[in-house]
């Protein structure tokens, strides 16, 4: 896809006269462009935490005022995962970093639950991104009353605002991400899988959980490992491969994450079938 | 007289079934109905305690006919014009209001509850309904004695012993009435007369602040309710204002043109006295309103208030004001989001200090956060906690080779997960110092239950908890047994 400069618009002094069309057209393009009104309005982006990633974001890391997904993805073996707990943690990093904004604002949570096996997230989990006690958790019975209490939080400078559905409704979305750049407050959607295969994200992110790496010589469970996939980047530098995706590890004592070298990786996949081989004979 | 005895003396008499029920209905109505000239509004009690003997009093005050509204006007008749007149006009107006909805009705104003329900009942002439202010004695006086509220035997031996009328009494001595008759006819009489006060006891506690709105043409759109209610919030500010305080509940009434009432109340997390965000909270709830055929009368009240004396301007410090605009944001968010949603439903998280994970953390009102830091102690705990954890832990098929060790297989919603990774045992034991839920204290010598955590990772990269529920049995068929749970799902 060629990627138009906003300079290709802007005048040269021999056509003064079309001065106010040029201008005109400037001022369409730049609204077009949505990535230089978030500028515009003194959007900024908060960096991911990951160089990598970060090098493909525009502004070098998530812009604040847009809304942003994290889906659940399928298990490595291809199978529907049967849980998003990488999901929600994924999710919770960008919060918190998103909360870095405003170190002392609150972050509004919305979600609806799911009956009788419904799992809400975990404050003591959530403690280790940031202090629940700036969490304010919505539930709704309706997806109607979702969206809105998340347009409603968009409006009253929250620090980030986190909605779980499975709704697709692009009409909601597009209200949330104007909310979003008009206030400049972030906002988060997490989606269960299958996750809808349209939307009107700035960012889009699927991330499925991957086997970890264990101590050696021993059979505990490691750092979290999360694949996560970048699927859709409005305004970002344009990547090698199609959908880049890494694998990262979530160090929960230094409580950062960090990209895990492919090789390694590998190593790590290798020894796993060695494992299971080993066990399955014993 | 008995209907047969009706039947026989008027053989075409329409009948039907009382209703008990449906009267009761009605006259809490016409209660709700009569807040529109005063809060003080009371149900009669003794509606059905005079009914004829033989007739059966309903159990909820027997309204059979006999039904009476006790309003205290004191200070509302000023609306109606000046004085006496404004008193007249009152109660002209009600009459009047209620002959429209076709309900025959006789009210009395007297000075005392006693001498307007004696009035009401047994005056002869119209003109007599209103007595003026201290004229209640002399008007009393020509009343038969029914008026004054006694028992019915009571009334029977005064009947008997020839005090025909409330004014006999007056020139009796008070201790031997008392020996003979008890307590009551001196109580009522001086009731009636106003020797000792007789308070009303009104059916909804009546707010200290409330402005009303009449309309002359009755109203129905909802842009129109919306400019009275604003109107209303606008006088109600200045009156809070006035007294120093802030509403923590608004409630908005209004009275149709059918005589019924519709009401609808927002709640306030902190005092608030700030008319454009009140409103904002009202926009909310006024389309639940239905106005009917229309609405002739508006009443905004305050039944809860707090002393506030409103936020102190903040020094010109920029990061401050931001701060504090932060806050008001949230609370604010908070108020209208409880509006729609409920305020079970807009929680803050406190942490808890216990051992046992869910009930580690509880929910908290809105307005209320927890104390930057509180949750500190939870962060640091040892042991990786799932992100998410199952409201009720949901019992999973299990295989483990050695008992004391995490499982090889465990089996949740159809599909096998093969454990390839695990982590534990962390045993939470129950906690002991608490009573069990039925309110028995468990027994000091023995070990309390307790749970052994595993997290565990599956070979296709997901991650679990789970926890083994005590230790491990014996079954009816000698087989070791244990029974397994899954908790939370880990990131």
């Amino acid at each position: 896809m060629p990627v138009i400069s906003p300079n290709a618009f802007v005048p040269s002094a021999a056509n003064d006269a079309a001065g106010p069309v040029a201008a005109d057209l400037r001022e369409k393009v730049r609204r077009l462009e949505r990535a230089y009104s978030a500028q515009r309005a003194g959007q900024e982006a908060v960096p991911f935490g990951v160089p990598a990633i970060d090098a493909l974001l525009p502004g070098n890391g998530l812009l604040t005022g847009a809304l942003h997904e994290v889906e659940a993805g399928p298990a490595p073996s291809g199978r529907v995962a049967p849980h998003d707990g990488a999901a929600l943690g994924f999710a919770a990093h960008m919060l918190s970093r998103f909360g870095t904004l405003r170190p002392n604002g609150t972050l509004l949570w919305c979600r609806r639950p799911f009956g009788a096996s419904d799992a809400p997230p975990y404050a003591a989990a959530l403690a280790a991104w940031f202090d629940p006690s700036r969490l304010l958790m919505v539930t709704v019975r309706r997806d109607e009353d979702l969206f809105w209490a998340m347009e409603e939080g968009l409006r009253s400078g929250m620090a980030a605002v986190l909605g779980e559905t499975r709704a697709t409704d692009l009409v909601a979305g597009r209200r949330l991400s104007l909310a979003a750049e008009k206030s400049g407050v972030p906002a988060l959607l997490l989606r269960g899988q299958p996750a809808p295969a349209q939307s009107v994200c700035t960012t889009r992110w699927r991330v499925a959980s991957a086997a970890t790496h264990s101590t050696p010589g021993l059979n505990d469970v490691g750092a979290p490992r999360w694949r996560i996939e970048l699927r859709r980047n409005r305004f970002g530098a344009p990547s090698v491969t199609e959908t880049p995706n890494w694998l990262l590890e979530w160090n929960d004592e230094t409580h950062c994450l960090s990209v895990v070298p492919q090789a390694f990786h590998g190593s790590t996949r290798e020894s796993d079938a060695n494992l299971f081989e080993t066990r399955l004979v014993g | 007289m008995r209907l047969a005895d009706a039947r026989a003396l008027l053989p075409d008499l329409v009948t039907t079934p009382g209703e008990p029920q449906a009267d009761q209905r009605l006259i809490e109505t016409l209660a709700n109905w009569c807040d529109r000239y005063t809060p003080w509004v009371a149900i009669d009690p003794l509606g059905g305690a005079l009914a004829e003997e033989g007739v059966e009093a309903c159990s909820t005050g027997g309204f059979g006919g006999d039904a009476g509204l006790l309003l205290d006007v004191t200070g509302c008749a000023h609306l109606f014009g000046e004085g006496e007149a404004g008193e007249r006009a009152l109660l002209a107006d009600l009459t009047e209001r209620l002959a429209r909805h076709d309900l025959t009705c006789r009210a009395a104003m007297a000075d005392t509850a006693g001498a307007a329900w004696a009035l009401a009942r047994f005056a002869e002439r119209q003109a007599d309904l209103y007595c003026p202010p201290r004229g209640h004695r002399e008007a009393l006086a020509k009343l038969p004695v029914e008026g004054l509220r006694l028992d019915a035997p009571i009334v029977e031996t005064l009947l008997k012993l020839g005090l025909r009328r409330i004014g006999d009494l007056y020139p009796l001595p008070r201790a031997p009435l008392a020996r003979r008759f008890g307590d009551q006819p001196l109580t009522r009489l001086d009731q009636a007369l106003g020797m000792i006060v007789e308070p009303i006891e009104p059916r909804r506690t009546p707010p200290a602040f409330r402005t009303r709105l009449a309309f002359v043409e009755p109203i129905g759109r909802p842009e129109d309710i919306a400019a009275a209610t604003s109107r209303l919030l606008a006088a109600l500010c200045r009156q809070f204002e006035q007294a120093g305080v802030g509403a923590r509940k608004l409630e908005i009434a209004l009275y149709r043109v059918d005589g019924s009432v519709d009401r609808t109340s927002i709640g306030t997390s902190r005092p608030n006295r700030d008319n454009p965000r009140l409103m904002k909270l009202f926009e909310e709830k006024l389309g639940e309103l239905d106005p009917g055929f229309g609405v002739e009368l508006m009443i905004l009240a305050a039944p809860e208030v707090e002393a506030w004396e409103g936020t102190q301007d903040a020094l010109p410090d920029a990061g401050a004001i931001a701060a504090s605009l932060g806050e008001d944001g949230t609370i604010d968010l908070a108020d209208r989001l409880v509006l729609r949603l409920g305020a079970e439903n807009v929680v803050r998280l406190l942490p808890r200090d216990s051992h046992l994970p869910e009930r580690v953390q509880t929910a908290g009102a809105a307005a209320e956060p927890a104390a930057a830091g509180a949750w500190n102690r939870v962060a640091g705990m040892k042991g990786a906690r799932p992100t998410r954890l199952l409201q009720r832990p949901e019992p999973v098929d299990v295989m483990a080779h050695v008992p004391d060790d995490p499982p090889s297989v465990f089996h949740w919603r159809q599909h096998a997960h093969r454990i390839v990774r695990a982590e534990g045992p962390e045993r939470v034991a129950d906690e002991w110092w608490r009573p069990r839920p039925d309110g028995s204290r468990p027994p000091a010598n023995i070990v309390p239950p307790y749970r052994d955590y595993y997290r565990v990772e599956d070979d296709d990269g997901g991650r679990f908890w789970l926890f083994r529920d005590g230790a491990y049995r014996m079954a009816a068929n000698g087989r070791q047994t244990a029974r397994w749970f899954l908790h939370g799902f880990c990131a």
